[in-house]
């Protein structure tokens, strides 16, 4: 309770005059915003903006597979529905290259992180976190790894989850961000990854099955998302703190070039940015968020470094994939 | 009559040509498109890539082992149970309609993840009843080929069951009674002339099996993934997923090799069934079933047959109440009992998205089920009454979105509506649906048709009626087991739908398989099953619906 008190302090204040402003207005006789996310269980910002703006938001979720196919399928008939964006960045990336994407910077951009907004299309919002989490009924905290390293001890055989590293576009980048962010040398990168293969890790399809497995005691400990510790509880679930950094894809936001509620999708696009969402994003959903001093409730989480991993081009990971492949199934 | 028939023929070509081929055609398109998915530069660098591949041959070693495999277990298991239900006098008969058709109402991939929770080596419940209460040593391991071919195999259960159950049903016990006459024991009538005579319907229920496993997704995601064993359907995913700009032209390409061996295989039953006359056994003479009385072994069979339906299919289902009434994934036990509560249902209860989607469902389900069924019923007249090239042709365009495999067939189907003003309209969602799931309802009603002897439906004629007033008071009443499989069967489809849905929603047509995905790719299991039961309790309605109004309109079936 105590930590929700100075949370909900913020909420009132920062209940912004958003019907001042002169977007608001024309935004208010186009009547709604079409968002199009992969981001998941959003539904409260959706329907704040809604509240506090007069002016309906519509939310379209579309997994991270399908929604280059969507969007593009969609923009090159003519008939993109959406106004605003939200994906990974390297999709993101690929849209703009298409010229699916304007151009614009709400004011609050600018209290983000300088990086974050690099070209003044897509503004970076939060990091796709990914963590080392753990069945707090099966490892003490004093057992959990302190390092990556430590995943590699045979002491875990058989009982690890990710999600495949072989397809899972995801978890291929966060390996691979091990390797040019923690790792000292690419050498030790790799007796990490064949340790890790040696302990023979359940795959699953991608990170939303990872959870229920650590939970139910099938497996201890899994390459997931700490989020979870927030949308599973009162499973019995942690995350292990390491001295090394967190790593995760960026994810971005950009409205449509040819938005059918251009003034509209401003709007949402600043209300997105704003504290108020940030924080929504992060007490209920558990996202790490680039929003200063907002951070999910997760015990420790302020204090943890977070920092976003490169984007991999296609080629690199239909490559690191490969050869991921055949070094976890040799073992 | 035969003018009729040749105006009716190119008329459905057109109309099922028009719902199959257009995403099928957009998928060869863009498989050989250098564009994502719309009209680029010509390349076969697609093909060249996806066929060049040196771990394909084991892929498909794997593919046929799971596909034969589970197709034949699960024509087994049909054919036991539909022969008990329809032929012999074992009770409660009604109750073991209802647990074959069960697994057609339930998500795939929840169906999928109680095996799981039952069968995994860690802590699976039966693995820990072995080892903890009958002191086993090892345990059952789910994630294998074994695994994956018994799940699967129980999925498709339902499909075999609805189409042998008609043909079953309809069976003329004169031929039976025959062969004891002349000496032969029972067994040997089962093997010689039951079998036999049955032959249409198993091998259209084996083959839609087939056809089934083969874009199958869930059991090779759920269970196949994690004991590292991948078939063309998981192959063809990660063809997708490695990489953000996912190139469905190239999962197309892999599609094809799907495509082809269903279209083989069609061919192959329409060559094993083409003496048509042979299988007739509603001729004008002397028709009724009868039952076989099973005396001593009547309760014996019974708990056999209690005991598997039990395992195989109830269990999974209590797995499922009981995950939804849990706050999180946990092993049964005295805790996890003390934490039960009604959480996740009042949470699915008052989503207004949950309750939309259960509307839109309903309503796809039952209109869609009943139109397709009405285009079935001349689909499949005219594959088994008027057999000409043409009519081969009409009964490969019905499968041709059928077999390409679930994770491509959507992006044809996004491909072509997006072209039409239908895009992002229930109504795609519709035509999606029946199109797809054609054989659903033509595979019923085909076997049901083969049995009808084209000399009732003459003397009809010969008596002055027309062909509609044939086809109403003559044809359609025999048919009444086979519209009630197949409408069953297309209803709870749509239900549950899934691949199609995923890709054509959109707000204010959500419908139910895409709420169940969203909570599966949250992992909120909880509400997962919960809205997984309440889905059953409305396909179970269905059923009940379907074999009501069956029962009105089925006088002759009566004793």
């Amino acid at each position: 309770m105590k930590k929700f008190v100075p949370f909900l302090l913020i909420m009132a204040l920062s209940t912004t005059a958003w019907a001042g402003n002169p977007v608001a207005e024309e935004a208010k006789a186009e009547g709604k915003a079409s968002f199009y996310a992969n981001i998941t269980a959003i539904e409260p910002i959706v329907e704040a903006f809604g509240e506090d703006t007069g002016v309906k938001g519509e939310y379209t979720r579309i997994s991270t597979s399908k929604f280059l196919a969507t969007v593009l399928t969609e923009f090159q008939a003519g008939k993109l529905m959406a106004d605003v964006l939200q994906a990974p960045l390297p999709v993101m990336e690929l849209l703009k290259e298409k010229g699916v994407l304007a151009p614009y910077r709400p004011a609050e951009a600018d209290k983000y992180p300088e990086w974050a907004s690099k070209d003044g299309v897509i503004q970076q919002f939060g990091i796709e976190y990914v963590g080392l989490i753990y069945n707090t009924e099966l490892v003490k905290p004093e057992d959990a790894p302190k390092r990556y390293q430590d995943l590699a001890d045979p002491k875990w055989k058989d009982r690890i989850v990710m999600a495949n590293p072989a397809s899972h576009a995801t978890t291929i980048s966060w390996l691979v961000g091990l390797k040019e962010n923690v790792f000292e040398s690419e050498a030790e990168w790799m007796d990490f990854v064949k340790g890790l293969a040696a302990n023979r890790p359940m795959f699953v399809k991608s990170f939303g099955p990872t959870p229920a497995p650590i939970e139910s005691g099938e497996k201890a400990i899994g390459i997931s998302m700490p989020k979870y510790i927030i949308t599973k509880a009162p499973a019995p679930l942690d995350w292990a703190r390491l001295e090394q950094p967190l790593m995760g894809t960026p994810r971005g936001i950009a409205i449509a070039a040819n938005a059918k509620h251009p003034n509209a999708a401003k709007l949402f696009m600043d209300y997105f940015l704003s504290q108020k969402s940030m924080n929504l994003l992060a007490s209920k959903v558990g996202e790490y968020v680039l929003y200063p001093g907002v951070f999910p409730p997760i015990d420790g989480m302020d204090k943890a470094k977070v920092i976003p991993i490169r984007e991999l081009s296609d080629e690199e990971l239909a490559k690191w994939g490969a050869e991921f492949k055949r070094i976890f199934e040799m073992s | 009559m035969y003018a009729k028939r040749s105006t009716l023929t190119p008329t459905l070509i057109a109309i099922v040509g028009f719902l199959t081929v257009c995403p099928v055609a957009m998928l060869v398109i863009g498989s050989f498109s250098t564009n994502l998915g719309t009209l680029g530069g010509f390349t076969l660098e697609k093909y060249i890539q996806a066929y060049s591949d040196p771990e394909l041959l084991d892929i498909i070693v794997n593919t046929l082992i799971f596909v034969v495999g589970s197709s034949f277990l699960a024509t087994a298991l049909a054919l036991f149970l539909s022969y008990l239900n329809n032929r012999t006098d074992i009770p409660f008969k009604f109750m073991f309609r209802v647990i074959s058709i069960i697994p057609m109402m339930i998500p795939h991939i929840l169906f999928s993840v109680s095996w799981v929770l039952l069968l995994n080596p860690s802590n699976g419940i039966i693995n820990l009843f072995l080892r903890q209460v009958l002191g086993m040593e090892g345990a059952l391991n789910v994630y294998s080929l074994h695994g994956m071919i018994l799940v699967e195999a129980l999925l498709d259960l339902p499909i075999a069951y609805l189409i042998i159950a008609p043909a079953m049903a309809s069976f003329d016990v004169a031929l039976e009674e025959s062969s004891r006459v002349c000496g032969g024991s029972s067994l040997r009538t089962l093997f010689r002339i039951t079998l036999p005579v049955l032959r249409p319907a198993i091998m259209a229920a084996f083959i839609l099996a087939l056809v089934r496993s083969l874009a199958s997704f869930a059991v090779p995601s759920v269970i196949g993934m994690p004991g590292r064993i991948y078939v063309l359907s998981t192959h063809i995913y990660r063809a997708v997923s490695t990489g953000f700009s996912a190139d469905y032209g190239k999962a197309a390409a892999l599609g094809m090799i799907v495509l082809a061996s269903s279209i083989t295989l069609i061919y192959l039953y329409r060559f094993m069934t083409r003496e048509g006359e042979k299988y007739v056994t509603i001729s004008s003479r002397g028709y009724r079933p009868t039952v076989i009385r099973l005396k001593g072994a009547r309760y014996p069979l019974f708990a056999v047959v209690g005991l598997l339906s039990f395992i195989l299919i109830v269990l999974p289902v209590l797995v499922l109440f009981y995950t939804s009434m849990v706050p999180y994934s946990m092993v049964p036990s005295a805790k996890a009992f003390s934490m039960m509560s009604w959480r996740h249902w009042i949470a699915v209860i008052n989503d207004p998205i949950s309750l939309l989607s259960l509307k839109n469902s309903v309503l796809l389900g039952v209109g869609g089920a009943t139109l397709g069924i009405f285009l079935s019923i001349f689909v499949a007249y005219v594959i088994v009454k008027v057999r000409t090239k043409a009519s081969g042709l009409l009964e490969s365009l019905s499968f041709l979105s059928f077999s390409f495999p679930g994770i491509v067939i959507g992006v044809g189907f996004m491909w072509f509506f997006v072209q039409t003003p239908l895009y992002a309209t229930i109504w795609a969602l519709l035509i999606g649906y029946i199109a797809t799931y054609l054989p659903y309802g033509v595979r019923p009603l085909a076997s049901a048709f083969v049995q009808v002897h084209s000399h009732l439906e003459e003397s009809s004629l010969v008596c002055g009626a027309s062909r509609v007033q044939t086809m109403r008071r003559i044809v359609i009443p025999l048919l009444v087991p086979g519209i009630v499989s197949g409408w069953i069967l297309m209803a709870t489809m749509f239900v549950r739908e899934l691949t199609l849905s995923v890709v054509l929603s959109r707000p204010g047509t959500e419908v139910l398989a895409v709420q169940i995905l969203r909570f599966s790719e949250d992992g909120l299991w909880g509400r997962l099953s919960a809205l997984g039961i309440i889905m059953i309790f409305i396909s179970t309605g269905l059923v009940v619906l379907a074999s009501w109004v069956g029962a009105i309109f089925k006088p002759i079936q009566e004793e």
